[in-house]
């Protein structure tokens, strides 16, 4: 398929979203503390490594997208949450990082457990 | 992926100093690279995760070494090429010609 004028529209409203619109049962729900998972696979993912281990708190869930690390390699949508956590400071960075101070980060449903 | 791609987090690179006035893009080419993402995403239909982990593959120096639209270009090649659409052949015929001057 060519970009043509007809199409631009539609692709400019659209963008590259990879919401889906699949019926995907919530793992986890607003206030709950869940622990990132130690995934660390050779091939894409959407995990920052700082992650990895660290306990956060469900603020929000974003709904039902497409999983970047299968669809990074043609291997299938996977369709499941996506949801806002937050981290305090000193759980990323130790204790020498301000106590007050937070981080949010949009993580997968896959890369998580309950806490 | 544990690549050199996933800097957050990382001590040693200094402070990030925004650039006053900002224009969208730093040089001319960079605007042709950002309109190659919505025509060939289209015709050529790759995913935005593919396209992200063909940078994340970027050997780490280059990386380091090169400004967000060479990564875009880096990706281009690399998920054209995959698909047949170019070859790494014509790639290297395109850049020999530019460097000797030619458009």
């Amino acid at each position: 398929m060519l970009l043509t004028p007809e199409i631009l529209p539609a692709v400019l409203a659209t963008g590259a979203s990879a919401r889906v619109a699949s019926e995907v049962p919530a793992r986890f729900r607003v206030g709950d503390r869940v622990r990132v998972r130690h995934h660390d696979p050779l091939t894409h993912t959407r995990l920052p490594a700082y992650l990895r281990g660290k306990l956060g708190t469900v603020e929000k869930d974003h709904g039902v997208f497409a999983f970047p690390d299968t669809r990074a390699h043609g291997l299938g949508e996977q369709p499941q949450h996506c949801y806002s956590l937050r981290f305090g400071a000193r759980e990323l960075w130790g204790p020498a990082a301000p106590e007050c101070d937070s981080l949010r980060a949009d993580v997968f449903d896959d890369y998580l457990d309950l806490a | 992926m544990n690549g050199i791609h996933d800097l957050g987090g990382k001590h040693g690179y200094g402070p990030v100093l925004p650039e006053e006035a900002e224009p969208v893009f730093q040089e001319a080419w960079e605007g042709r690279a950002f309109a190659l993402f919505a025509s060939t995403f289209v015709f050529a239909g790759y995913t935005v995760d593919e396209f992200r982990h063909a940078i994340e593959k970027m050997p780490p120096a280059h990386y380091l070494d090169s400004s967000y639209y060479e990564h875009w270009l880096v990706a281009f090649e690399e998920v054209l090429a995959r698909r047949g659409i170019v070859s790494r052949e014509d790639l290297d015929a395109r850049v020999a010609a530019l460097q000797g001057g030619g458009r």
